[in-house]
């Protein structure tokens, strides 16, 4: 009996001790995990509640100069997936390549992969995005992206560049003004519910901060004029079958660009900065400000007006041109046609090789070289867009003994169609050499101050009565010369022509059949608006600048002054007088 | 029967059940004062749900608004406006003949007559 009650005693004492160590245990865990682990697991809770939301800032639109929108961001849908949860990817695939145009085996392989999460298809068009929706599979999810998109296609296309998947700068000036335009991303401390939603939690402890939206820009390209020049430019390369063509309009007063046109080659599509990756990538550069060429007769106005500026010529000074070839040092240097004496204005007009060099013989290296400095080649214009190359110039005192003949009539030296284009400038508005510029300014979205860009001198080229006299010549380029084609109607122009062979890259030669046709020139002759330079890469058939590239300077012009409602100057006896 | 008056005012309660009936008050104020906090836990989720739908339907809406944008830009594209005038309205180019300028007449001088001296 007793030993009875002494068992049942222990009985109890034991199970209470493993009850109260069971107690104990718990205790225990619950001390280890609210005191010591503490820290750790509090950490862990927080990254499965918390969701930090990136706030992706609005990537800034690209304007032309009247404010009319030539790049836009829009958000889009990105598709992904999660190859763990796909139970048939081969299915899968096929449903999505049929909405989404892409291959089923590449998307069979990607959605079959171990990854934990893949891309499927990045920043959609909507259409295609409800047509996924409606699949209604949970299999796939949606991620709301940013995407630009350019909404004029191909107009300034190699001008305003392209954005990557990441919406990061790549080309033009979507690279140049990255920082500009991109902004800075913010973010969102957010809390998650049981089922995955986002709770944003509110109150004093609420973190966050704000994207800021990045600036927008304002250029001053102009459509209208940018689609002047695309259209005349494509025309003419295409009916010269052409590798491709420059056409840049500028303001030479202020070194504004108000168009920057590059041609692709015949038989290419122009370049689409919406789709990029449908472009060979030497169609991606802007060949305006990346490319060299051997300007040829378009550069003798260097040497016109370095030699009346130091007046070792007159406009009307005869020169004999009659032999039709001219030696220097152990070369011979033929003229295209064989013309007798000539003043200084017709050896320009009419482009005798003969005449310039002899001139440029009288003026001298050194005092040559020094105004095809001054008048900014050899060096980067500054402008806007990226991979400016300088051109190539050789310093004076590594010149050949024919070096000078060669380079005052455009050979034996290299300019990009900006350097080209900016040099015409300086002659344009009294002899001041111009930075050529595409942004007028940039516009802070928070409401800052922006900035604004204003014209910038580079150095005084020539004096203004040089200019005049350089003026009067290349009127009678556009009169009587090589340029009648250039001459638009209602308005006077002056220009230069300029048919230069090209380097055959096989031989080192020049090439009897591969030119450059060009013409530079300004519009109207007297107070000029408008610098115009086309340059057509390689035409088969005609070759002439003066047939090529002439009459798209005058279809450039007549429109564009016609557009910039700048009133005829020239109109020969068609004037209506009226009273008001 | 013993009666007092309490702090509650003019109410009378029996002495014997004056704790049960404070510590009845405190639990109830406490359960009220709980339900306050987690009614304003609730409305706040509640409406984080809400601010939530409405950003999303602030987002659709201005995400339809620049796709418009894009849209309208597209639709007056240079390129196109001359298309659809040449192409479909027939419009043509001014010809050089027709091309006539306009110009101020220039104002004949009006010579001023001196008004007469008095004499």
């Amino acid at each position: 009996m007793e030993q009875g009650r002494k068992d049942r005693q222990g009985r109890i004492l034991l199970i209470v001790a493993l009850i109260g160590l069971g107690f104990a245990l718990v205790a225990g865990r619950l001390v280890y995990l609210q005191v010591i682990d503490r820290a750790d697991l509090a950490a862990r809770a927080e990254r499965q509640q918390q969701r930090l939301v990136k706030l992706e800032s609005r990537r800034g639109t690209i304007y032309d100069r009247q404010k009319r929108e030539l790049a836009v961001s829009l958000e889009v849908e990105s598709v992904y997936g999660v190859p763990s949860d796909i139970e048939n990817p081969r299915q899968m695939a096929q449903q999505l390549s049929r909405i989404l145009r892409e291959d089923p085996k590449t998307l069979e392989r990607r959605l079959s992969s171990d990854k934990h999460f893949v891309w499927i298809s990045r920043k959609i068009e909507p259409g295609r995005a409800a047509k996924v929706k409606d699949l209604g599979s949970k299999d796939v999810g949606f991620k709301t992206e940013s995407r630009r998109f350019y909404p004029k296609k191909t107009l300034a296309g190699s001008v305003l560049g392209f954005t990557g998947m990441d919406n990061e700068g790549l080309e033009g000036l979507e690279r140049s003004y990255d920082k500009e335009l991109r902004g800075v991303n913010g973010w969102v401390l957010a809390e998650k519910d049981a089922v995955g939603r986002t709770v944003f939690p509110g109150g004093p402890g609420f973190q966050y901060r704000l994207p800021k939206a990045g600036n927008d820009v304002v250029l001053t390209i102009d459509e209208v004029i940018q689609h002047i020049a695309d259209r005349e430019l494509e025309r003419a390369v295409t009916a010269a079958r052409a590798k491709g063509g420059v056409c840049i309009v500028m303001d030479p007063v202020t070194g504004e660009l108000l168009a920057l046109s590059v041609a692709t080659a015949y038989g290419r599509p122009a370049f689409n900065p919406n789709e990029p990756q449908r472009h060979r990538s030497g169609e991606w550069r802007n060949r305006g400000v990346t490319d060299v060429f051997e300007p040829g007769s378009i550069f003798k106005v260097v040497l016109a007006a370095a030699a009346l500026e130091e007046k070792v010529v007159h406009p009307f000074e005869k020169i004999d041109c009659s032999a039709g070839s001219i030696k220097i040092a152990d070369r011979v240097i033929n003229d295209a046609h064989r013309s007798g004496v000539l003043t200084f204005t017709d050896v320009i007009a009419d482009s005798s090789n003969v005449g310039t060099i002899k001139v440029a013989l009288r003026l001298g290296k050194e005092r040559l070289s020094k105004y095809i400095t001054a008048f900014g080649f050899g060096r980067r214009t500054g402008v806007d867009i990226p991979g400016e190359i300088p051109g190539l110039l050789k310093d004076s005192r590594l010149w050949s003994g024919v070096s000078i003949g060669e380079i005052a009539i455009g050979q034996e030296i290299g300019v990009t169609p900006i350097q080209m284009a900016a040099a015409y400038g300086a002659l344009a508005n009294g002899g001041m050499l111009m930075k050529p510029y595409l942004v007028s300014r940039i516009v802070d979205q928070a409401g800052g101050a922006g900035k604004k860009f204003s014209p910038e001198p580079v150095n005084r080229a020539i004096t203004e009565e040089t200019c005049a006299k350089v003026g009067r010549i290349l009127r009678q380029v556009v009169a009587t010369g090589t340029g009648k084609q250039a001459k638009p109607t209602g308005y006077s122009a002056a220009g230069k022509t300029g048919t230069a062979q090209k380097i055959d890259a096989r031989t080192g030669l020049y090439s009897k059949k591969e030119y450059v046709s060009s013409f530079v020139g300004f519009v109207p002759a007297v107070s000029p608006k408008l610098v115009i330079l086309v340059m057509v890469d390689t035409p088969e058939g005609d070759i002439y600048g003066g047939t090529v590239a002439a009459p798209v300077f005058r279809a450039v012009a007549e429109q564009s002054l016609a557009y910039l409602q700048v009133a005829p100057d020239d109109v020969g006896g068609s004037v209506l007088l009226v009273n008001r | 029967m013993q009666t007092r008056t309490g702090d509650i005012g003019t109410l009378a309660f029996p002495s014997g059940k004056r704790g049960s009936l404070r510590r009845i008050l405190a639990v109830l104020a406490i359960v009220a004062l709980l339900l306050l906090y987690v009614g304003g836990k609730v409305k706040i989720v509640q409406l984080g749900y809400q601010l939530e739908a409405m950003e999303k339907e602030k987002r659709d809406l201005e995400r339809e608004n620049s796709s418009l944008r894009i849209e309208a830009a597209s639709l007056a594209s240079p390129a196109r406006i001359e298309e659809i005038a040449l192409q479909r309205l027939g419009m043509v180019r001014i010809a050089k003949e027709n091309l006539i300028v306009v110009k101020r007449q220039p104002q004949p001088v009006q010579l001023r007559t001196p008004a007469p001296r008095a004499k």
